[in-house]
């Protein structure tokens, strides 16, 4: 992994297109700017997580005979 | 063409049916083209239906329509992200699913509000996005609702 320091209101450039900036640094918490084009998605990575281990548990489903009779 | 399912053999299906998700799902990149299986004929009879991997016959995703877990569903999405589906996109082409999780302990059931799969009908491109909808969750209990829904439906 490529580690850079950077100070408040510094910023990297990723592809020549997305900026990622440091906006406010308050104790262990920073907030972070970024600009990408639209088509570029940006998540959490917490959220990123869960839809992948959603995905995952839901491939690993089932018992059908229960599913069933819910509906 | 033929394919194998998960739950129901080999199963034959239109070509045109074959659903094309260029990005593949989350977590399963790797997988691009799936087909909507289901257990009966008739589709309507078919609340339940799942996600089949044509790549990956152990890869099957129960999938549901949202209206059956909550009114006006409205996942917020990039329109960007939607062009990815073809060109000249039209609204009413757009088929939205949740994908449902089922454990062991079925009354833990959930369903993902956040990450809906998108199906564009008109070019049979697919994708799973993140809504921006800050109270959809990735796992929305639905137990409780279904078996509600079952009950009034009984009566």
């Amino acid at each position: 992994m490529l580690a850079l320091s950077r100070k408040k209101d510094e910023a990297i450039i990723i592809n020549d297109n997305i900026e990622v900036k440091i906006l406010e640094i308050k104790g262990d918490q920073i907030k972070i700017g970024i600009s990408a084009p639209k088509s570029v998605p940006v998540y959490r990575k917490e959220v990123f997580a869960q839809i992948q281990e959603a995905n995952k548990e839901a491939s690993e489903s089932v018992d059908m005979e229960k599913l069933k009779k819910l509906f | 063409m033929q394919i194998n399912t998960k739950w129901f053999g080999t199963v034959e299906i239109d070509d045109a049916k074959v659903i094309t998700f260029e990005k593949g799902l989350i977590g399963f990149e790797d997988c691009t083209r799936f087909a909507i299986v289901y257990e009966t004929e008739n589709e309507k009879d078919n609340k339940i239906m799942w996600l089949q991997s044509l790549e990956e016959q152990a890869l099957a995703l129960p999938i549901i329509k949202p209206e059956f877990i909550i009114d006006n569903y409205d996942p917020v999405v990039e329109d960007e992200l939607i062009y990815g589906l073809g060109e000249n996109v039209k609204e009413e082409d757009l088929v939205v699913f949740v994908t449902m999780t089922v454990p062991q302990d079925i009354t833990k059931m959930t369903c993902n509000l956040k990450a809906p799969i998108i199906i564009n009908s008109a070019t049979m491109k697919a994708i799973q996005v993140v809504a921006v909808n800050e109270d959809y969750v990735v796992r929305f209990p639905i137990y409780e609702i279904l078996k509600e829904r079952k009950e009034k439906a009984g009566e």
